[in-house]
């Protein structure tokens, strides 16, 4: 077998099988639909399994049961979020949304269609390591802001941001508070009990668990409509048939994400940072040094394009992203490089390796090498300048 | 035995990379893959990725701004 060392699990993870165990009764055996206590006995064995993983998952983020809905994953949460509150508060309180400028698209995205639609939309500056000004937040919110959506851990370089200061900020403002926990979730812990946030963000693709299922915390009493007409399913947050496979695999995947993992996925973060910058010249850290979530290393290499390194990355049988937009030719650098202020130079070489459970300190060094010599041979060709290697 | 012909003339990169690999991955044992573009770094940095993929380089040719790589799979 070809070698494959794989690391780009911020965009996507390997099912767990322990995940698919769980799940697959659900495809083949109790394929029913969740039903109320008057339908049939696999309705009813559905409903418990879809509530029983509804439970799991909202105790790991400190919530109840009747504040976690389940949504076909990070972008229809994040849009739900977002535009739910507006559906709830938009006419009633104002039209001012407040975001980072370094939010992921669903996020983004949904702020910039809106802000079509006649809301008015602060794009909130961060500092060279991606961090919030929170004196600037107080001061942009007023009475006619309706949500402030801050995410937790970046999706690109890993910052992360002090959620409980936002929130509490938000809190003594009477704004709601929406952070997208993405890359977050069972990775850094989260108590809504003791951090002030209103909606949450959360995808089972991250953490080994299935695609296409993934969740919203809402704080009860939170103003926030449905915004897709239906069924009642979900609290009438959410219409559409649910997922119970998805939510058993989802819940299945939450409990074998733990704290241990999460140490030994930093451990790799903090290997790779150290090793890449002590024997490759020219290259820089993206991110705060510290305050990143524990999966996360992206580098700069200067006078090399990060599409280049990718693709010969991938010949060698190892698979990193770049966080610029180049394959799709639209030659636009990365937002959240631009945002900590990256020129177009910072922003195209920049290479994302983020880690999995299926990754090896083995695999760390193996890939250091290979990085090393990639980087090494493209700078000789480079058309960017630079030629000592 | 077949003969894939890429032509990333005027394209810079990582695009003549890009359409290496794909017409290596169609291609099949065998196959010769014969690559015709004009930026000088991928020039350098196909044949680079053919011995990453160990891919056997048959040739490379340059007349005036042109080159033609012609790769074995």
């Amino acid at each position: 077998m070809e070698k494959s060392i794989y690391l780009d699990n911020s965009a996507a993870t390997k099912l767990d099988k322990r995940v698919f165990d769980e799940m697959k009764s659900y495809y083949f055996d109790n394929y029913a639909v969740a039903t109320s206590d008057f339908g049939y006995s696999k309705g009813i064995e559905a409903k418990e399994a879809l509530e029983n993983a509804r439970s799991v998952i909202a105790h790991r983020l400190g919530a109840s049961s009747q504040e976690f809905i389940f949504t076909s994953g990070s972008t229809e949460s994040s849009n739900l979020a977002i535009k739910g509150v507006v559906k709830a508060l938009g006419d009633k309180k104002g039209k001012h949304i407040i975001v980072s400028k370094i939010e992921d698209y669903p996020v983004l995205h949904s702020a910039k269609a809106l802000e079509k639609e006649g809301f008015t939309i602060d794009y909130l500056d961060v500092d060279e390591y991606g961090l919030v000004n929170t004196d600037k937040l107080a001061e942009l919110i007023t009475e006619k802001t309706i949500l402030v959506s801050i995410q937790h851990g970046n999706q690109e370089i890993g910052t992360l941001q002090d959620i409980v200061k936002i929130g509490e900020i938000c809190r003594n403002k009477n704004v709601i508070f929406h952070t997208d926990a993405t890359h977050t979730f069972t990775r850094i812990p989260i108590d809504v009990k003791t951090v002030p946030v209103d909606i949450i963000t959360v995808s089972a693709h991250t953490i080994h668990g299935p695609k296409g299922i993934g969740g919203l915390y809402i704080r009860k009493g939170t103003e926030i409509k449905k915004i897709t007409d239906g069924g009642y399913q979900e609290f009438d947050y959410r219409a559409g048939i649910e997922n119970i496979p998805g939510a058993v695999g989802f819940a299945k995947a939450v409990e074998l994400s733990t704290d241990d993992e999460s140490i030994r996925l930093r451990d790799m973060r903090d290997k790779i940072i150290e090793l890449v910058l002590s024997r490759i010249p020219d290259v820089c850290l993206n991110g705060h040094p510290q305050r990143r979530i524990p999966q996360n290393a992206n580098i700069t290499f200067h006078y090399v394009e990060g599409e280049s390194v990718t693709l010969h990355m991938d010949m060698y049988g190892i698979s990193v992203s770049t966080g610029s937009a180049c394959f799709s030719k639209s030659l636009e650098a990365s937002h959240v490089i631009a945002a900590i202020g990256g020129n177009h130079e910072r922003a195209h070489g920049s290479i994302r390796l983020t880690f999995g459970r299926f990754n090896t300190m083995a695999e760390i060094y193996e890939t250091v090498d290979t990085i090393e010599k990639v980087v090494a041979q493209l700078r000789l060709i480079s058309p960017l300048g630079h030629k000592e290697v | 035995m077949a003969d894939i012909n890429v032509d990333v003339r005027k394209e810079t990169c990582p695009v003549p990379l890009v359409e290496m690999r794909k017409a290596l991955r169609k291609a099949l044992p065998g196959d010769r893959v014969i690559i015709t573009g004009t930026h000088a770094a991928s020039k350098k940095e196909i044949p680079m990725a053919a011995d990453a993929l160990s891919v056997k380089i048959v040739s490379i040719e340059e007349s005036g701004d042109e080159w033609v790589i012609i790769l074995q799979k």
